[in-house]
């Protein structure tokens, strides 16, 4: 009988991201064309670990105990293809697989991780899948995200999320994708497409534009962890870089606010800022000064300025309101984004009032903005403050009929009560 | 205090779409019990067994037969063992109905170890 052992019972986390670093770091090696094998292969290592760290507890290092168990699957199921094909240069190509594949043993570690996170980045964003499926098969590969998760937070159907993962990867084999960084020459075009990916990624955990939940901190956070990678990295630190990263940061820490403990949503006026997490704000901080390196000012870095705007006043009534209405103005002068235009009003109704907000609302004239919740949510708080509540009512309606988060029609039905109570 | 074997039947089949949540969370909670179970000092140990199946023999036809297991039809086979230490079969039952085993392994079969005594002699 084996006595009783010390069982590793200090749980070292298994993060996601930890999979998606293994998945990295092996497709590296064998080759974008065998990302399925690695992936499979990743999948028969957990469910592994499962059976035996449950029995067992966990190894001291259990990426290296994980990625050790899928490289070996991988070159067995390699060597097994081969002998049935019998193709001797195949079986040389193993060969060098396996050495290399020793060779992660030892710089497995933090360098060939980071490089390897960031060429599948790369990969993934690559212009010849669709913007969507770019997000979906960077969350599946880069950050380790199951397809049952990603069609959570999505609130799409597995399947339907497993295809498009699948489409998307046949792409890269057919475009002949290289697991690469781009070069100089075509840096900035692919490192826009990476960040605006990261920008949407965490915009639909933000307000999670579906479903029971107000947020899905995990998009936030895989976007602004990826952000970081990417800000750390000579060739794709940029200032723009910087400047998203301190966008993710500042409006991160407030996350822990968003929401009362019943799961109401509290607006920025409500929220308790003592909730607001202090370490990101500084984070961020110092990425918005290194943002601030260059001669280029992004529309990251005028959004960035504006959250931080929020996250540095010590209350909702000493904000500088003044100052965000020409961050704005600057924002739009860039992009007469209508969504801007939009949150430019709010600004605007605390410096020179309700009324003046609520013209400059109506002379928006954007199609967009006709199916877009917020915008009425807005028109129905500057209609009750201009004493219209009937109206205020009208628009409330409208922005319930327009969403579909739950939460969120909650939150506005609780204002229509609010007004009928005192008209 | 006598000896249980706690013989953990697992399905051979591998779970399809398993994500590091997945896996921690259930790890989490076989680590819980088995912590619970060592401080209450009756945990003797655990194993995991390979995923093979294993060799079986037999004497067949006056030779010894031996085959690989598992057979392909057969969905289950022996995963692991857990060894506790109790009172009694009742005893030894309870514990068994907090492992986490019961909810994600096929069934647990619980044993005794016959244990002969000098004094029972």
């Amino acid at each position: 009988m084996v006595s009783e052992k010390a069982v590793n019972e200090s749980i070292d986390r298994l993060f996601r991201h930890d999979i998606g670093q293994m998945i990295s770091v092996l497709t590296r090696i064998f080759g974008i064309g065998k990302i399925d094998l690695v992936e499979d292969a990743l999948q028969i290592a957990l469910s592994r670990a499962l059976k035996k760290w449950a029995f067992k507890g966990i190894p001291g290092n259990p990426k290296a105990w994980l990625i050790q168990v899928a490289k070996n699957h991988i070159l067995d199921q390699l060597r097994r293809d081969n002998k049935s094909v019998g193709f001797e240069e195949e079986f040389r190509k193993t060969d060098e697989y396996a050495h290399k594949a020793d060779f992660i043993d030892s710089v497995y570690f933090e360098h060939e991780i980071f490089e390897g996170q960031l060429q599948m980045i790369f990969a993934c964003c690559h212009p010849s899948i669709p913007v969507d499926s770019q997000i979906a098969l960077t969350l599946k590969t880069v950050g380790g995200f199951s397809v049952s998760e990603i069609a959570h937070a999505f609130l799409a159907k597995k399947d339907a999320v497993a295809k498009m993962i699948t489409r998307a990867k046949t792409r890269l084999r057919d475009h002949n994708v290289k697991l690469e960084i781009p070069g100089r020459e075509n840096i900035s075009s692919r490192l826009e497409a990476v960040l605006k990916v990261l920008y949407l990624m965490f915009n639909e955990g933000y307000t999670a534009s579906i479903g029971n939940e107000l947020t899905r901190n995990d998009l936030c956070h895989e976007a602004t962890r990826l952000a970081k990678l990417l800000a750390a990295h000579p060739v794709t630190s940029s200032p723009k870089t910087s400047a998203l990263t301190a966008l993710f940061l500042f409006q991160a820490s407030r996350l822990p606010a968003r929401n009362s403990d019943d799961g109401t949503i509290l607006v920025l006026a409500e929220q308790d800022r003592s909730l607001w997490d202090r370490g990101k704000i500084a984070d961020g901080l110092s990425y918005l000064r290194a943002s601030a390196s260059g001669c280029e000012v992004s529309e990251y870095h005028l959004e960035a300025e504006i959250a931080s705007y929020h996250v540095l006043s010590k209350s909702f009534d000493s904000t500088d309101w003044k100052s965000l209405v020409g961050v704005y103005e600057e924002l739009l002068e860039r992009n007469p984004s209508p969504i801007a235009a939009l949150n430019k009003t709010i600004a605007v109704s605390h410096v020179e009032g309700a009324k003046a907000a609520l013209t400059e609302l109506n002379s928006l004239d954007d199609r967009k903005l006709q199916n877009y919740y917020p915008f009425f949510i807005t028109k129905g708080e500057l209609l009750h403050m201009t004493g219209s509540p009937h109206e205020a009512i009208l628009a409330f309606e409208e922005a319930i009929r327009l969403t579909d988060n739950e939460p969120i029609k909650r939150f506005v039905k609780e204002k229509i009560k609010r007004i009928t109570s005192d008209i | 205090m006598a000896s249980f074997m706690f013989l953990l039947h697992d399905n051979t089949s591998m779970p399809e779409d398993l994500s590091a949540e997945d896996v921690q969370g259930v790890i989490e909670e076989y680590l819980a019990w088995r912590k619970e179970v060592a401080n209450e000092g009756k945990l003797i140990g655990g194993e995991k067994l390979t995923d093979d199946g294993g060799r079986h023999l037999a004497m067949s036809d006056g030779g010894i037969r031996v085959t690989d297991g598992p057979y392909a039809e057969i969905k289950e086979a022996l995963g692991g063992y857990f060894a506790i230490k109790a009172a009694d079969y009742d005893e030894a039952i309870e514990i068994a109905k907090t492992c986490p085993h019961i909810k994600y392994g096929t069934k647990i079969e619980v044993r005794q170890i016959d244990e002969i005594n000098l004094a029972d002699m």
